[in-house]
């Protein structure tokens, strides 16, 4: 696994309907309205979010790989994949990525682990003071609270959490270099952690591959955290990692003045935003919360109307469906989609 | 009262370091003092201890957000649970309740242009201050990697409030920063005290090499038979991010250290080099203030420093436990210019300032306008603090005349290193010091004796076995 394997898968689930940009706005996990279609459009949940501070030349270097070895090519600025992209895709293992439940806060999960560790591993040889590994207050305030009365001095309480993570790392099945790498990012009382640079050295991997497999390791570990009640410990350092809403803040505030009866143009000046990003909002809503009310906005036919013709089509792209159904607006045009991607028409 | 007694009351010292007495009996006064102490003198007691001495809060304005953090540590890790950092790396939430609790903490670190906030300022109002700390307070006055504007507005802060004694900390003090720390800080007539700044166990060495592959050859060569751990200074992050990855080839232990890498990255590596899991670090200037690492045993400069203040700031980084240790600088002749390049790109220029000025009165925004004109991060803080006090003609004159003067900086630099009399007088006397000690260990330029201590027998490559996965969570937590 490594930065171009992802982004060609998902470039086959978006295929030929997105321009390179897409996957990129994707794995970094841009919150406007659509990217977060297209998250449900070409169900690529999983890949939201999961390399937040991507930059463009790594992006754009393994996007060239790709195109080096005419796994994908380009028509009119939107990305396909060529026969041979298609059964290199195929030959792909699975992925276990859970970016759209996480979106990046699995990291926080790891930086409260990895203090917690190093807290323990001093304090059960009897080293009352070192420094923190995580400088950030929040993580060192939860750590705190975390061990509120608890026998944090006792190498038993110790050896308790580290039973517990092993037995963790086991059951959620990553693999045994997901493991090295994991154990290889905590500290504790003699040995530090290992820097990226370190780990793909001794791997003898491309960083972005071990970051990537770090990631994974991370949702893998946390969905067998919340699916089982075998991990008190860990339950409750990565309690409030998961996603609780699915809307972003802003489109809460928004949403909040749209239940209270302001129209679209209301909000905005209220808000002082674009008319077009509170748009956005509403697309979110309409994608996240089966009591939206769509019907406020187009009629069932009109709705039932460009879902037979998008599927016809075989298309998702906004831009044919607007020649087709041209008295509505775009954005009529994406609640409906978004709607639809829901399953609830 | 008795010092001693409390001194050793509260921190288990039985006596003071040269210089923190008289510190601290001066603001015990009330005067405004500025304290000029070698690095790892115990600048921080000379404001703890009077501190625990006096009604109120201490309020120590820190130029670095690294810097602030890791002070923070310390103090905590000592014990001292009343102590904050308000900085703007807190979220707003984090901040408001920090602010709405500030009563609460004894020491309260802030970064200077929190201070130029009026909602923050207002609450230092009501507030009881025993004492205002500006540390670091050189960088008031030094352009480049340290220099902050927002250090010069710290006057207009101090104007507002019934303020306490000032206390200035700085382990540099040339003519120019003499003068600008009491004027920028509108103290009203301060008493300095002074020590020496000449760090007798460090020994200083420059070796002119022919080219960079000379300096590469050396220092390879170098690493692998002397003792670490060690410090090399370069000029860029690329250039550190090369060097490491060289020296790794050869197996020594070695990463580089800078700004553009990640925070969890940066701690692990302070952190293996501070538990000697680490022997080298490859760094630009970013590595060094706030680093609290005592058995360094050698500083070495791949490049030229641009001045000497910088220079003899990064070698104090040497040593801090009073053990001999060895200061190195690779000359070759191109370096010069390199230097020279480095300080004038980030000096901007009249067309740059007038076309930023004319963007600005477009209205664009200044981060935009400042990469259209090619602005470096530190040229925009300050133009953007001269924009509030001066026209652009003005402007464009103090930005010339601050050219030559890094000019004439880098000349005293170069003096520094063609020098054939001794390089530890020429260092002092910059800080206007005279010495005449004979140091056995003193510069490559007072017949340098051979230093036996310095050659280590080097352990073959591989120091740690690999472990497996579950060996580590068992060595960690048993």
């Amino acid at each position: 696994m490594n930065l171009s394997s992802i982004l060609l898968f998902i470039i086959s689930k978006m295929n030929g309907e997105r321009t390179i940009n897409a996957s990129l706005h994707l794995l970094r996990g841009k919150k406007s309205g659509q990217t977060l279609q297209d998250v449900e459009y070409f169900a690529v949940k999983p890949f939201f979010g999961i390399l937040p501070k991507l930059t463009d030349k790594e992006f754009q270097k393994a996007a060239e790989k790709l195109r080096i070895s005419a796994f994908i090519v380009e028509e009119d600025n939107l990305i396909r994949l060529t026969a041979e992209g298609a059964s290199e895709v195929n030959k792909q293992e699975d992925y276990h990525f859970r970016g759209w439940d996480y979106r990046g806060r699995e990291v926080v999960f790891f930086k409260r682990l990895a203090l917690a560790v190093q807290t323990v591993s001093n304090l059960r040889e009897g080293t009352h003071s070192f420094l923190p590994i995580e400088s950030d207050r929040d993580i060192q305030l939860f750590v705190k609270r975390l061990f509120y009365r608890k026998p944090i001095t006792s190498p038993h309480f110790a050896k308790e959490i580290g039973d517990e993570l092993k037995k963790a790392l086991i059951g959620c099945g990553m693999s045994d270099k997901q493991k090295f790498i994991f154990t290889g990012r905590l500290t504790g009382k003699r040995d530090t952690a290992k820097t990226w640079d370190q780990l793909a050295r001794e791997l003898e991997e491309q960083l972005d591959s071990i970051r990537l497999q770090f990631i994974e390791s991370l949702h893998m570990l946390l969905d067998e955290i919340h699916s089982l009640d075998e991990y008190p410990i860990l339950r409750l350092i990565s309690d409030d990692i998961k996603v609780q809403t699915y809307l972003t803040d802003s489109a809460i505030r928004t949403k909040k003045l749209f239940e209270e009866g302001h129209s679209l143009g209301s909000i905005a000046e209220i808000r002082q935003l674009k008319l077009s990003t509170i748009e956005d909002h509403l697309i979110e809503m309409a994608m996240n919360e089966s009591s939206f009310p769509i019907l406020r906005f187009v009629s069932i036919e009109q709705m039932k109307a460009v879902i037979a013709k998008a599927n016809s089509l075989g298309t998702k792209r906004l831009k044919l469906l607007k020649v087709a159904f041209p008295s509505l607006t775009y954005f009529e045009l994406r609640l409906i989609m978004a709607v639809n991607e829901k399953g609830v028409v | 009262m008795n010092l001693t007694e409390e001194l050793q009351r509260r921190f288990g010292y039985t006596e003071f370091r040269p210089g923190q007495q008289e510190v601290i009996e001066h603001v015990l006064e009330g005067r405004d003092t500025i304290a000029v102490l070698p690095t790892g003198m115990g600048k921080s007691l000379c404001y703890q201890l009077p501190g625990y001495l006096m009604n109120g809060s201490v309020l120590i304005v820190s130029p670095l957000v690294s810097l602030m953090e890791d002070q923070v540590a310390q103090m905590r890790k000592n014990g001292e649970k009343r102590v904050v950092a308000l900085n703007s790396f807190l979220s707003y939430s984090e901040r408001e309740k920090v602010i709405r609790q500030l009563d609460h903490f004894k020491f309260i670190f802030v970064s200077p242009e929190m201070l130029s906030r009026r909602t923050v300022v207002d609450y230092f109002r009501k507030l009881q201050l025993a004492l205002i700390v500006v540390d670091e307070a050189h960088c008031i006055s030094q352009w480049g990697f340290d220099f902050r504007p927002d250090y010069l507005r710290l006057g207009d802060f101090l104007k507002i409030i019934d303020r306490p004694p000032i206390l200035a900390l700085t382990a540099t003090a040339d003519q120019k920063v003499m003068f600008d720390i009491p004027y920028y800080l509108q103290m009203r007539s301060p008493v300095v005290e002074r020590q020496s700044l000449d760090r007798k166990n460090i020994c200083y060495s420059v070796i002119r090499l022919k080219s960079s592959i000379e300096k590469m050859a050396w220092i390879k060569n170098r690493v692998s038979t002397t003792t670490g751990p060690g410090i090399i200074y370069t000029s860029s992050r690329k250039r550190s991010d090369e060097l490491a990855k060289e020296l790794q080839s050869i197996g020594v232990s070695c990463q580089s250290y800078h700004a553009g890498k990640e925070q969890d990255d940066r701690s692990i590596i302070q952190s293996q080099f501070y538990n000697g899991e680490l022997d080298w670090i490859c760094a630009t200037n970013a590595f060094g203030m706030g680093i609290h690492i005592g058995n360094i045993r050698q500083v070495i400069h791949e490049h030229m420093p641009s001045t000497v203040a910088d220079y003899s700031q990064e070698v104090g980084r040497a040593g801090r436990d009073g053990l001999p240790s060895v200061a190195t600088l690779l000359y070759m002749q191109s370096d010069e210019q390199l230097t020279s390049f480095i300080i004038q790109t980030d000096i901007p220029k009249e067309e740059q300032v007038r076309y930023y000025n004319n963007l600005l009165i477009d209205g664009m925004a200044p981060e935009e306008a400042a990469k259209l004109a090619g602005l470096s991060e530190t040229g925009k803080r300050v133009i953007d603090y001269y924009m509030e006090r001066f026209e652009v003609v003005e402007i464009i004159e103090k930005l010339l005349s601050l050219a030559e003067e890094k000019n004439t900086e880098l000349q005293t630099m170069l003096s520094l290193i063609v020098t054939t009399n001794c390089i530890r007088k020429n260092i002092l006397s910059y800080f206007g010091e005279e010495s005449n000690l004979k140091i056995p260990q003193c510069c490559s330029n007072c017949s340098l004796p051979e230093m036996e201590w310095l050659t280590v027998e080097k352990p073959s490559m591989n120091k740690h076995a690999i472990m497996t996965w579950d060996e580590r969570i068992t060595k960690l937590l048993g």
